[in-house]
């Protein structure tokens, strides 16, 4: 397997008297396409976001690739191969699809300072922008500005400007909340593709525990900043502190999965 | 492409209509004509900051008195190359625009606006008060328009207002096809996603906080360009540049024609100077004509003249074809 990708040490994050974060020691593997799930209020979002730099470690060190991002700002990480999705919708609202999908693209490739070439004859970036939104399946959609699109369509946006920057962890915030069906599965069908060709290793935060289940290879189930259970899905659904959190709306999906 | 070639005419009947306007135009019209170029590329450049970015400065002020006062001393110590002059005036203009943009783009919104307009304030008082160097409130005055020296000892002459109108031209012409430039770049992209999320571009590997820096010096030389063409038009260089009233200027004309497009500043800039001139005549609060001019335009033309008239004819043309 080889060193992980990303791992934490002694990762603490408090809001005033709330912890959101407490020693966690996480580890992720190059490859191993892991869900996070918990109550709400368990720190998954927290978590994304002290990884990803949005917000700023209190204590703790977090390495990547064995190199410390503890301290470093966002577009580093994103330079060295960590990005993420948003929960709610957060793209560029007045450009069009083509255009949101471009940027990660520009960066990642050293040529967003580029101050007076036209864009249009950057033919590398233009082909990338397009293999991506078919991809996403948004190439109908490249004209048109991001806050004429639906719903769904917005969030395979979302996850298309994340996929841009061609990260190797890809952090996704529940990336299918107010999705239709259709689109549901469309996104997940892609995640899986993607997660097979093997260059991004994904990490999912998902409260769909359909979703969890049948995409993930490893669980890890947060409780009030700390780790309660991690595994694969078959060592979570056996686990008894889980069932004990979950009691209330969630224990009828863990058990009806239990029973396929 | 159909948009492009209208836009590449358009352009093109602009700058050849600038070009007759000293043959048939009388002195008055040729001086006001190199005003409203002036304004155009103080406010065309300052809208890569306001329209492109999203940041609202009021300090710009500071930038274009940096280029007046720059090629006013350059003149003074060193060479009355004109040329040389105005590059020495954009020297200064980007080194104040460092300084004070290194101080400010850690800010946004309203904190960098009031940022920026302590800062201009500053370089205003700076100016008034060094007067062994500034000359204080007299200004620098006296600034004379050498010939411009070209290969082969040829002597291109800007003395009269005539010949020093293509002067203006040149660099107007200039000035506008570079913001035209960036703004179809991949930069100018970049700088429209800062605008449109901030945040979500330094997750898509954007350094933020230096693109804002890069516009703000950009902008603030285009200023100093401005100011240092002044500074040869009017022959002195006066501390009422770096004042904020001025600052606001820009401002006032990107609102009037419209920040989304880079013609909007320009047919600002000329409404602007127009206005002036022509309320001037029947009283002197002109401002007072001009604010309810401008309350006008923003409460009925939402996006400045240019981009309600583009409005206008986008649907009339939706309409001729449906």
């Amino acid at each position: 397997m080889g060193e992980p990708l990303l791992t934490t040490q002694k990762l603490s994050n408090h809001f005033g008297m709330v912890c959101t974060a407490r020693d966690l020691d996480l580890s992720f593997e190059r490859g191993v396409l892991t869900s996070i799930i918990g109550p709400n209020g368990a720190g998954k979002s927290t978590l994304i976001n002290l990884l990803t730099g949005h917000l700023p470690v209190q204590s703790g060190t977090i390495r990547f690739q064995g190199r410390d991002i503890t301290r470093l700002p966002i577009h580093k990480r994103v330079r060295m191969g960590i990005c993420r999705s948003f929960q709610i919708v957060n793209v560029f609202p007045e450009l069009t699809v083509a255009q949101n999908v471009m940027i990660p693209v520009l960066a990642r490739t050293g040529r967003s300072w580029r101050p007076i070439r036209s864009l249009s004859r950057e033919t590398t970036v233009l082909r990338e922008t397009e293999a991506m939104l078919t991809k996403v399946g948004l190439l109908p959609e490249r004209d048109t500005p991001a806050t004429a699109l639906s719903h769904g369509d917005l969030r395979l946006l979302e996850v298309g400007v994340a996929l841009a920057a061609a990260p190797m962890l890809l952090f996704l915030d529940e990336p299918t909340a107010g999705m239709n069906p259709v689109e549901r599965v469309r996104l997940l069908e892609n995640i899986r593709q993607l997660a097979r060709e093997g260059r991004t290793t994904f990490v999912v935060v998902e409260h769909d525990m359909d979703v969890v289940f049948s995409l993930s290879e490893r669980i890890i189930v947060l409780h009030r900043g700390e780790v309660l259970c991690d595994g694969t899905p078959a060592q979570v659904r056996g686990d008894a502190k889980v069932r004990e959190v979950y009691l209330g709306d969630d224990v009828s999906d863990l058990f009806r999965i239990n029973e396929e | 492409m159909r948009a492009q070639t209208r836009n590449a005419v358009a352009a093109s009947a602009v700058l050849l209509a600038l070009c007759a306007v000293p043959f048939l135009a009388g002195k008055f019209a040729i001086y006001l004509t190199m005003r409203i170029m002036l304004l155009g590329i103080f406010a065309v450049g300052y809208n890569l900051l306001l329209g492109q970015t999203g940041l609202l400065s009021f300090g710009h002020g500071a930038f274009y008195a940096a280029g007046a006062y720059g090629l006013g001393l350059f003149g003074a110590h060193v060479s009355t190359h004109p040329l040389l002059g105005v590059a020495a005036g954009v020297a200064a203009a980007v080194l104040v625009a460092l300084l004070i943009g290194y101080l400010c783009v850690r800010h946004t919104e309203i904190y960098f606006a009031m940022l920026t307009l302590a800062c201009g304030m500053m370089v205003f008082s700076l100016i008034w008060n060094l007067r062994e160097i500034t000359g204080g409130d007299d200004g620098l005055i006296g600034i004379m328009r050498a010939p411009v020296p070209l290969f082969g000892g040829i002597k291109i002459p800007i003395g009269t207002d005539g010949q020093f109108y293509f002067f203006v031209l040149f660099f107007f012409a200039l000035g506008v096809w570079v913001v035209h430039r960036i703004r179809q770049s991949p930069f100018g992209l970049a700088l429209a996603g800062i605008r449109e999320n901030a945040r979500r571009s330094e997750f898509a590997g954007v350094p933020v906080r230096r693109y804002r820096l890069a516009v703000f010096v950009l902008s603030g030389a285009f200023a100093g360009l401005a100011g240092s063409l002044e500074a040869l038009l009017e022959s002195n260089a006066r501390p009422f540049m770096a004042h904020w009233t001025h600052s606001a200027e820009p401002v006032l004309v990107s609102l009037l024609g419209g920040m989304s497009s880079l013609a909007g500043p320009l047919v600002g800039g000329a409404i602007y100077i127009a206005m002036r001139e022509i309320i001037q005549r029947f009283t002197e609060n002109w401002m007072l004509w001009f604010g309810i001019v401008l309350l006008v335009i923003i409460l009925g033309f939402r996006g400045g003249v240019v981009g309600t008239l583009s409005a206008l004819f986008r649907k009339a043309a939706a309409k001729g074809e449906g």
